[in-house]
């Protein structure tokens, strides 16, 4: 490590970097900052950098405020979009108490702490998000207008999709984050950029890096982008599809010649892990009133606890096996959204699929054809059972959860149902549009 | 040395020799050796040299089946004969080695005396391969065993021994380098204006190496007028052709592990770095160990030049350490490592580590070189030995003790190159077998036979267990007091350095206290003087070592010169580390035992740390009554016993003598002993009324705690007074109240559970809580009475009430309505009594999931089936639960949940009263209470937020069973 902080401070010299940003992410997945002129750097590295974190949703309990910021050196980068007129650079921070214990409300540590339970038994778990969104002509929440209205693949000539891309992605290659695929999704302005492969925790900062690139890349097209799960009634919601495996050594432990797509006993395992725990962790993955909506509302979003072969409208899908590419058999959640916090998420889907490992779950037998199109009674027939349909159950059920309230840490368990009770209840006291629509007149 | 010298002629064909003469000579196989002996022609009188004469003399023919011709040379001459029994009596590893190659048979020979480094390096001019660095290595080693294994007193030489090894392996490292320099591939200006030095580490670098360990080292290169990155890279092959040549395998075996982790950043750093990189490094990111590493860095090959600029440019950073920040924290990881990590079935045959090892002695000379070497050179020393020396010179530690920590040293040293000669592994551990125990005890010259070793070492061992406080605390007194009978002298700097070194946060304040305890001539200052370091070494393991010490200090001036006080702690080990550590660890004993001195004699005896009966209570704090004749005097007499049976009990939790339960009954049978005596007192001159008091609350179900209220219900009788029986209650009520006031300890009397609360009568007559109860009583004031428990008073009237009491609480099945009722007042509860501002989930009382959500659902569920179920009916929490599993009512898992939360709770509010010294219904946020909660509750230190999860956890699962059981729908 101690060489990376040297690579820092010397980066800093020879580019000129003139502010410092450390970057932390509270509880709910707001990507925080600090910002440190070039000279304040060393001393963080060596002391931490002190901040009253009363003032950071979830991140201490009030009256105790100080925690230490500790910059990790292996995420330093100059950020693009700032130009070379005032040279701007970010890292990532771990988080400690003054005693120089891991701040159990640091989702960053909360992660670690997963994957380092999983390392224990030999495993690294890798992540591979899609991350959907919207680009909008302005940000009027009132009248939010897409900037195209193009559909799946679409190319929009000279659109300003088209130049947002570019710039997007020329921002990520720039920070280091490899781009794999962008193409223009299904709904009028949203798009979709996948983020290659990486530890979960490297996908995990380089998610929250990807959000503020996109947003600061929509600004220089003079458009806004936005991340909120179900911005349009009528169009498909913004997920965060994550491709997963896990990995002994160089060798994918998802990965079985001899069985069926190829996938092994410990991939059905972790399959049947995130299934029977699926209800207890959406209120992480899908933590908004609105991320209900997408789940609910139709169209790729899978809102039935199933996995399939390569069926799109299962809630895991094991895709197609391209033989020889044995590293890259893996299965995809797509009950995910795009505003999740990626920390939290992680941890949760990697610590219910390590439980299946570990207790050796039964794979249900998998769902076959458009789930969605089966009627009530045929799914529960089948035992399709289903997410919870809005933020309360998911809230309740995560309550009951020993798993989550183990994998999160009972201070960021707390803190994560109270802020989210009253996000619902909140909520719960409006009078929508569609209230007054059907009813003033009528009533 | 205990096997023979003298050296029997040679003698050509042997007379088969008799089984008695070969038992003499130490054979254990007689009759195989007698065959063997015949066979070969040797003389059995050869082997009285050999520490197994039988291995030897298997060895010895092996190589007269296979060499004939080499071996006879040897063994013409008596003593070269000797030397090569010697070694093959010892060392398998090198017996192997020299059956393979025979024609370094003649290596046995000893020379005079050992060879120097430039010998060696001669030796390996003409080494062409790995192979030949190899062999010429163990060649020399053959050499070094014979010289160490010829001599009188192997202990008096092992510096000797260990010096030639790290000579040797340095002259390895030099032959390694020049074959790199020969077989890497670079342009010729780069490879001639880079220069490369091999800086030895650990043992190698203070050249007091083992036979067989890894050799520590790090690589520094220099550009003379080349790019810097060009020698880095030239040098790093080099480096990984070192490594080749000592470590990968080959037709000749490797040699020894090249360990290079010790380089900055460890395994992930760079292999090879500039003399500029490594300084950057070590002024900036490196950690307190690497400082204690360097501590032992030393040029040992390569160029000498660069070497020297290489220590001289590291030693203000190195011996500056001790200022740094963490310095204590890293001292106290050292430690841990020293006695942790030790799997429990090696610990009893471990030589280097584990109590009274190698690394003991290694760990306290190293601390004290980190200490004084900041201002004293002197002590600037590489290997241990001579760091005794020099400590003991300078002052710093006793010469007596440096006599005998050098000789316990050096005979452990000893043992463990005797160990690892057997079969030339690195290992520390002492076999188990008899037959190998013998080999070492002979070949070590410390026993004749494997038991006369055992006992040996384990007084080696135990000796050196008491190194660190006699080495480290001992000379503390020296910098306050003239100990007349050494020669040491530290200035109080040097005494605070060591007491901040080992966790004290006042240092200073703590010298006052040891020069108060020590000063002057008296008996009690001559015995403290002697008492002191190991109470300090006691007293630094705890929470708060400057509040043990102080409170020390208060005890002892109290006791000043009691003979029992002085004469327990120093015979009594056990209760002098008692004492340290209950000062140490909680506030609360600590004040106590500041006012009760006396009860310093119980620590010696577990019998007296066991709370007393409650009969045994009652009698004793009832008949105070009758020694005295004024009530005043008679009430601090109960006052002051109450204290020292609080105290009793205090010691005995953390001393962790009895659990929570045992915890809650003793102090509920001190409160009731108290208030009987103080019932007494008041009662004088009063006639005409029977009087009684009823436990309510905890105290009825002999659940209190260090801190919790009293909480009571007071009843009389009219037996005569009448109208001014009423008058006489209240009268009592206020005298008891105020006769057992104690404003440091309260007993905490509280009524406010009677009928009507804080509005009704403070007192009533038997009747009067008939009628109200028959006719107008609230389901809580029910609630209340399942706890009710007569402790004190009339035993007539105490029956009488409880028989009313029966009348009320299990007659009738609740009602619907009074379950919601008992609800509605718990749900207000929950709100309105949590002081603003507190997180319910660290509430212990009020809280999430804590003791009154279990204690609520527990009495709801007896009001419910009490009635059918006299089996519930007890006013303990923990008994009703447990009845009310048993018979179903509750699940077992759910039971199970409810008992965690309440144990839990109360084990907080029980520990946090014993550290802080005063009650808290909240787990505390500040890192230290938690921390000093967490170790009174056996949690391992560093581990307080465990702690803090483990209660939400216990917690949050008791709230669910709660909300579901008791709100349910």
């Amino acid at each position: 490590m101690e060489k990376q902080q040297e690579f820092v401070l010397r980066t800093i010299e020879e580019r000129g970097v003139k502010f410092v940003r450390l970057w932390f992410t509270d509880v709910s997945g707001t990507l925080k900052n600090v910002a440190l002129a070039p000279a304040e750097v060393e001393g963080a590295f060596a002391e931490g950098l002190g901040v009253d974190g009363s003032s950071v949703e979830g991140l201490t309990r009030v009256y105790e405020a100080d925690v230490l910021l500790h910059p990790d050196p292996t995420t330093f980068q100059v950020l693009p979009w700032r130009g070379q007129v005032d040279p701007t650079a970010r890292m990532f921070c771990d988080i400690t108490t003054p005693d120089g214990q891991a701040a159990a409300t640091d989702p960053r540590y909360v992660l670690r702490r997963a994957l380092a339970k999983a390392a224990e038994k030999g495993f690294t778990f890798y992540t591979h998000p899609e991350i959907e969104f919207y680009l909008f002509k302005d940000n009027n929440q009132e009248n939010p207008v897409p900037v195209d209205e193009a559909g799946y693949f679409d190319n929009v000539p000279g659109g300003t999709a088209h130049d947002f891309r570019r710039n997007a992605v020329r921002h990520l290659e720039d920070l280091g984050i490899s781009v794999e695929f962008s193409h223009h999704e299904a709904g009028p302005g949203q798009n979709e950029i996948d983020l290659r492969y990486a530890d979960a925790l490297t996908t995990a900062d380089n998610i929250q890096t990807f959000r503020t690139v996109v947003k600061e890349a929509a600004i220089e097209q003079g458009v806004y982008a936005t991340f909120m799960p179900k911005p349009l009634a009528n169009h498909p919601g913004s997920g965060m599809h994550t491709h997963m495996s896990l990995f002994e050594g160089d060798s994918n432990a998802f990965y079985d010649a001899s069985k069926p797509y190829q996938l092994s006993t410990i991939g059905r395992q972790f399959i049947a892990g995130i299934l029977t725990h699926a209800h207890e962790i959406t209120a992480v993955t899908n933590q908004f009133v609105n991320s209900y909506k997408r789940l609910w509302g139709g169209g790729e979003a899978p809102p039935f606890i199933t996995w399939g072969h390569n069926n799109t409208s299962a809630l895991v899908r094991v895709p197609m096996y391209k033989p020889g590419k044995e590293q890259s058999v893996r299965i995809e959640y797509r009950g995910l959204d795009a505003a999740a916090n990626p920390y939290l998420a992680y941890a949760l889907l990697l610590s219910a699929g390590m439980k299946g490992i570990d207790e050796g779950y039964e794979l249900a037998p998998e769902a076959e054809g458009d789930i969605a199109s089966l009627t009530a009674t045929e799914r529960r027939a089948l035992g399709y059972r289903p997410l919870p349909e809005n933020l309360h159950r998911a809230l309740h059920y995560m309550e009951e959860s020993e798993l989550v309230a183990e994998t999160l840490g009972e201070q960021v368990f707390n803190f994560f149902i109270r802020n989210k009770q009253a996000e619902w209840n909140a909520y719960g006291r409006q009078v929508t549009p569609w209230e007054l629509d059907t009813n003033f007149r009528q009533l | 040395m205990g096997v023979g010298h003298e050296l029997p002629p040679v003698v050509g064909m042997a007379a088969a020799p008799s089984l008695t003469n070969l038992a003499r000579v130490g054979f254990l196989d007689l009759s195989g050796a007698r065959e063997l002996l015949v066979s070969n022609g040797f003389d059995s009188e050869w082997f009285t040299v050999a520490a197994s004469a039988d291995n030897a003399l298997r060895w010895l023919s092996r190589l007269a089946d296979s060499s004939r011709a080499f071996l006879d040379e040897v063994l013409t001459v008596p003593e070269h004969r000797a030397a090569l029994i010697r070694v093959l009596g010892v060392s398998d590893g090198l017996a192997e080695f020299l059956v393979r190659k025979p024609s370094a048979l003649d290596r046995v020979i000893p020379p005079e005396s050992l060879p120097t480094e430039a010998d060696y390096r001669d030796a390996f001019s003409g080494a062409e391969s790995a192979d030949d660095i190899r062999l010429c290595y163990r060649e020399h080693l053959v050499t070094i065993a014979s010289w160490d294994l010829s001599q009188q007193d192997a202990s008096s030489i092992v510096h000797l021994v260990g010096a030639a090894l790290a000579d040797l392996a340095g002259a390895v490292l030099d032959a390694a380098l020049q074959l790199a320099k020969d077989k890497v591939d670079a342009p010729a200006n780069i490879k001639d204006n880079t220069v490369l030095t091999i800086v030895g580490m650990g043992k190698a670098g203070a050249r007091e190496l083992n036979y067989v360990s890894d050799v520590d080292v790090i690589f520094v290169c220099d550009a003379r007028g080349i790019d810097s990155n060009d020698a880095v890279d030239v040098a790093t092959k080099w480096a990984r052709s070192i490594v080749a040549t000592v470590s990968e395998p080959s037709l000749e075996p490797a040699l020894w592990e090249l360990d290079t982790n010790l380089r900055p950043e460890g395994a992930k750093g760079a292999l090879v770095r500039t003399l500029e990189s490594h300084v950057a490094y070590y002024e900036r990111w490196a950690e307190n160990w690497e400082f204690q590493a360097m501590l032992k860095a030393r040029p040992m090959a390569g160029d000498t030049a660069l070497g020297r600029d290489y220590l001289a440019a590291l030693s203000d950073v190195v011996w500056s350490s001790s200022a740094r920040e963490g310095f204590v924290e890293s001292v106290q990881k050292m430690r841990e490592r020293v006695t942790e990590n030790i799997p429990a079935d090696l610990r009893d045959v471990q030589i280097k580590l584990g109590p009274g090892g190698l690394r003991d002695v290694e760990f306290t000379v190293q601390l004290l070189q980190l200490v004084h070497g900041k201002d004293d050179e002197t002590v600037r020393v590489r290997d241990t030995l001579t760091a005794i020396t020099r400590l003991s010179e300078g002052g710093y530690i006793g010469r007596t003790e440096a006599h005998s920590f050098s000789r316990h040293y050096r005979e452990l040293r000893v043992l463990e190159h005797r160990v690892q000669l057997l079969a030339l592994r690195r290992t520390h551990l002492m076999p188990r077998d008899s037959e190998l125990l013998r080999v070492i005890a002979r070949a070590s010259g410390l026993a004749e036979t494997s038991e006369a070793l055992l006992t040996r070492w384990n007084d080696i061992k135990r000796d050196v267990r008491s190194l660190h406080q006699r080495l480290f605390y001992r000379p503390l007194l020296s910098a306050v007091a003239n100990l007349g009978e050494d020669t040491i002298s530290l200035s109080s700097v040097q005494a605070e350095a060591r007491l901040s070194a080992s966790g004290f946060r006042d240092a200073a304040g703590a010298l006052r206290h040891i020069a108060a305890l020590t000063a002057g001539i008296s008996r009690s200052a001559s015995i403290q003087r002697n008492l002191l370091p190991v109470l300090l070494h006691w007293m630094s393991e705890g929470t708060d070592p400057d509040g043990g010490l102080a409170a020390f200090r208060t005890i002892s001036d109290s006791l000043g010169d009691s003979p029992w006080y002085l004469r327990m702690l120093r015979d009594s080990v056990g209760a002098a580390q008692r004492l340290s550590r209950v000062l140490s660890v909680s506030r609360y004993a600590a004040i106590l035992i500041e006012r009760v001195p006396d009860a310093v004699a119980w620590l010696d005896d577990d019998e007296n740390l066991r709370p007393r009966t409650r009969a045994t209570l009652m009698e004793e704090f009832g008949a105070i009554d009758s020694r005295h004749d004024n009530v005043e005097d008679a009430a601090k007499a109960v006052r002051f016993a109450r204290r020292r049976e609080l105290l009793r009990v205090a010691l005995a939790v953390v001393l962790d003598l009895i659990d929570i339960e045992q915890t809650g009954i003793a102090l509920s049978d001190i409160a009731t002993a108290t208030i009987d005596a103080a019932i007494r007192l008041a009662r004088r001159g009063i006639d005409g009324i029977e009087f009684a008091v009823i436990a309510m609350g905890r105290f009825g179900g002999q659940e209190l705690g260090f801190s919790s209220d009293t909480d009571v219900v007071w009843v009389f009788r009219d037996t005569g007074a009448g109208d001014f029986a009423h008058q006489s209650a209240e009268k009592i009520v206020q005298s008891v109240t105020r006769l057992t006031e104690d404003m440091r300890f309260p007993l905490g009397l509280d009524a406010g559970l009677r009928p009507e609360g804080k509005n009704g009568p403070l007192v009533r007559s038997l009747e009067a809580y008939r009628a109200y109860y028959a006719q107008w009583s609230d389901i809580w004031e029910t609630q209340a009475l399942i706890r009710a428990t007569p402790v004190a008073g009339d035993p007539a009237l105490l029956a009488a009430f409880d028989e009313m009491a029966d009348g009320v609480r299990y007659t009738t099945e609740i009602s619907d309505e009074g379950i919601r009722e008992i609800r509605r007042i718990k749900a207000r509860v929950e709100t309105e009594r949590l002081p603003f501002g507190v997180d319910p989930s660290r509430h212990t009382k009020l809280g999430r999931g804590s003791l009154s959500d279990v204690e609520w659902l527990v009495q709801l569920l007896q009001l419910q089936h009490g009635p059918g179920n006299a089996t519930v009916r007890s006013p303990s929490t923990l008994e009703a639960l447990a009845a009310e599993i048993a018979s179903g009512v509750v699940a077992e898992a759910d039971g199970a949940a409810l008992r965690d939360a309440w144990l839990l709770s109360s084990r907080i509010r029980s520990a946090t009263t014993l550290f802080t010294g005063k009650g808290s219904d909240v787990v505390p946020l500040d890192r230290l209470a938690l921390e000093g909660i967490a170790r009174l509750l056996a949690y391992p230190a560093g581990r307080g937020a465990d702690l803090e999860n483990d209660y939400l956890r216990v917690t949050r699962q008791s709230r669910q069973v709660f909300e579901r059981i008791f709100y349910p729908g």
